[in-house]
């Protein structure tokens, strides 16, 4: 089995669908998409609001269950996983960039580096040299002691893009990381993911609104209606589908 | 540790909500301490009431009151109570209340214009023989009895009227002053049975102990002995003989509250009742033992009013009856809506903290974060939360205790005259009933104090788990999508 996860793809995604509510409520967020994610793929989701993107990231980041169809993580299918075993996979094997940053309001940037340390029981000093480590990696070691209300919107990415690094996981997903950054930042922020990508060798998908930043990605797919509209594979990534 | 710092992180970074909440909380348990306190205050007041009101370790009193059926006159003594009393005890009573009247004739007293006193010894209940107390002593149940005497002693005097004739009835014409005054005789061998116990002397000393060395003493009752002016040393005529003041005695609420107090064989001399007494003051032998001695007594004594210490004090009245009445129908149910609410306001600020804290919530959550570890952090905050909510609450509630101390507001407690028939064949006074004021203190309960934080802490812990479990079973997913 172990063998068969090492050559699987990051991500099988075999007519997955996600719907919420029920009767005339009912939403198709995504339906019935399939879709691969090779490992160490920069994988950039792009298409307009409601197209699915954050669901679809929510999937990959086993932070939902699909109602249809099935996700597979390096081959293991996550909709059978229990929650806990789900909970266990985040803890090591994924990192999340939110849009709105969610970093905890009442903790400064080095402790919410470790908060997600912390579930891995690492004894008070290790915890804390990782997490200091891991600041200084995206260059807000001197912001250590600051709270994030202290913090620009930038420098707030940046802690929680250290925050999603600091566990070294094998996916990092980031969910419109810019999208509330003035562009100067946004740059920052995306050259920082694009420089960690090639470094550690991880598997990033990257959910958009921009052009440019779809434009940096190893490959773009468009979603529109929770449906694959458009897919680059095999093409130069510039070339946004539409 | 990452999870405490994280923890007091959260109560020291968001000082509105934990300052609200733990407020809420103090309010709460400030509240549970504050009604326990003034609960125990009111039974504290009414036990210092009842002590001198009950006597110490006078569990009965027994007295015969002056009763007799509706359709008999004065001294109509063939039947109904004093049928059953014998033919020689029933001349006894004839015999000693005869002269139970201020009806006299003036004209008797001198000439007129000069000026007379005339001394006259009342009952206020009817008399039986000293015996009796024996026979009482000697019932089941009974550990001690002692006897007592209670009479009106007025003194009328005044100067005879010009135009009195003989036969005439008394009080009218002339100038003349009645001076009434209430006295009881104490067995002296028996202080804690008497009318008057050791512990109400105030000032000066109690009777002496041997009715020999007591018979010129008298106690006075504080009141009493401002009214007229006399003090401890003083000498006072009493029933038509002279005392010596030995002790001033606080006020006895209700019972016998006399004017004066002296030895029961010396008043039995002057009011002509040799060995006899009109009251019975009877120590059980037991708590449970005091109805079957209530009842032995009323057989052995025909027409005998028996009156508990318990009943006694259920005829306490006023403003601190009205108050422990409150406290005892309206305190427990307080105090149970205070915690009510203490745990309301803890569970209500917990879940909507909670409900403002979904994003944070299910951020850790999507950071791997197992459900009981997000349960077990949110739990501990409330617990903290309750801790200190619990413990500014004693402090709260301490304090405004010792302020109610410091006040120490008075109640009236007063006891209704027990009832006697309404009808006072031999013209007899009576004994008045009494009132009095009592300090409302509001000692705090440590055992509460400690009970009121517990109950704090659980509800927080209470709160905090169901808040804490209800956000943690939402999927990650679910907690972000909610909070947008």
């Amino acid at each position: 089995m172990s063998n068969v996860s090492e050559i699987s793809p990051a991500y099988e995604l075999c007519e997955a669908s996600r719907s919420h509510g029920e009767g005339s409520t009912l939403v198709l967020a995504l339906d019935a998409l399939d879709m691969t994610i090779e490992r160490g793929e920069f994988l950039a989701v792009f298409g307009p609001s409601g197209s699915g993107k954050t669901t679809l990231l929510q999937l990959l980041g086993a932070m939902d269950r699909p109602t249809g169809g099935s996700v597979s993580f390096e081959g293991q299918p996550l909709e059978r996983l229990r929650d806990s075993a789900l909970a266990e996979l985040r803890l090591r094997a994924m990192g999340f960039v939110f849009q709105q940053f969610n970093l905890i309001p009442t903790l400064n940037a080095v402790e919410n580096i470790e908060a997600s340390l912390a579930p891995l029981g690492m004894p008070p000093t290790e915890l804390r040299e990782a997490a200091e480590e891991h600041l200084e990696t995206v260059g807000l070691a001197p912001r250590a002691h600051h709270l994030p209300s202290q913090l620009s919107g930038g420098e707030q990415q940046r802690v929680a893009i250290a925050r999603a690094l600091a566990r070294s996981p094998r996916v990092v997903l980031a969910d419109e990381p810019t999208g509330n950054l003035d562009t100067r930042s946004g740059e920052m922020v995306m050259d920082l993911l694009a420089r960690l990508h090639s470094e550690l060798e991880i598997t990033l998908v990257l959910v958009t609104h921009d052009e440019w930043i779809a434009e940096r990605a190893d490959r773009a797919v468009r979603l529109a209606d929770g449906g694959l509209v458009g897919d680059t594979s095999g093409q130069v990534p510039a070339q946004v589908p539409r | 540790m990452f999870f405490v710092r994280y923890l007091l992180a959260e109560l020291r970074r968001r000082p509105g909500r934990t300052a609200l909440t733990a407020l809420g909380l103090a309010i709460g348990v400030g509240l549970v301490v504050v009604v326990g306190a003034l609960s125990r205050g009111l039974d504290d007041a009414q036990d210092e009431v009842l002590n001198p009101l009950t006597g110490v370790g006078t569990d009965l009193s027994v007295s015969r009151p002056i009763t007799v059926p509706a359709d008999r006159g004065p001294g109509a003594a063939g039947t109904g109570s004093f049928g059953q009393l014998s033919a020689g005890e029933q001349d006894e009573l004839m015999r000693e209340n005869r002269n139970n009247t201020l009806d006299f004739d003036l004209a008797k007293l001198g000439d007129p214009g000069e000026e007379y006193s005339v001394d006259r010894v009342l009952a206020t209940e009817l008399s039986f023989p000293t015996s009796e107390v024996g026979n009482i002593r000697g019932l089941d149940g009974v550990e001690d009895a002692a006897g007592s005497l209670t009479l009106n002693a007025v003194t009328l005097r005044g100067t005879v009227p010009e135009q009195s004739t003989p036969g005439a009835l008394a009080l009218h014409g002339g100038e003349s002053e009645v001076i009434s005054e209430t006295v009881s005789g104490v067995d002296v061998r028996k202080p804690d049975l008497g009318a008057v116990t050791p512990g109400q002397i105030s000032q000066g000393r109690y009777l002496s102990g041997t009715p020999a060395k007591a018979r010129g003493e008298a106690v006075i009752d504080l009141g009493y002995a401002r009214q007229n002016d006399i003090k401890v040393g003083d000498t006072t005529k009493i029933a038509g003989g002279r005392f010596e003041v030995v002790g001033i005695s606080s006020a006895a609420l209700g019972g016998e509250a006399s004017n004066a107090y002296v030895e029961l064989g010396r008043l039995q001399q002057l009011s002509d009742r040799k060995g006899r007494v009109n009251g019975v003051q009877v120590r059980a032998d037991s708590a449970d033992a005091v109805n079957g001695v209530a009842e032995g007594v009323s057989d052995e004594l025909p027409g005998a009013e028996v009156v508990t210490a318990s009943e006694l004090a259920d005829r306490v009245g006023g403003s601190l009856a009205d108050a422990d009445s409150l406290s005892s129908k309206l305190g427990t149910a307080l105090a149970i809506v205070a915690l009510l609410a203490a745990f309301l306001i803890a569970a209500l600020l917990t879940l909507s903290s909670v409900q403002k804290r979904i994003r944070e919530l299910g951020t850790l959550k999507a950071l791997g974060w197992r459900q009981r570890l997000v349960v077990r952090q949110v739990t501990g905050e409330s617990l903290v939360l309750g801790a200190l909510g619990g413990l500014l609450g004693a402090a709260v509630g301490v304090a405004a205790a010792a302020v109610i101390d410091a006040i120490g507001p008075t109640l009236e407690a007063s006891v209704a005259q027990q009832s006697s028939g309404g009808f006072n064949p031999f013209g007899q006074g009576a004994v008045s009933a009494g009132s009095t004021d009592v300090a409302l203190g509001a000692p705090v309960d440590a055992g509460l104090v400690l009970l009121a934080i517990g109950l704090a802490v659980v509800g927080g812990l209470l709160a905090g788990a169901a808040g804490g479990l209800r956000a943690a079973r939402l999927r990650p997913a679910e907690a972000l999508r909610s909070a947008e």
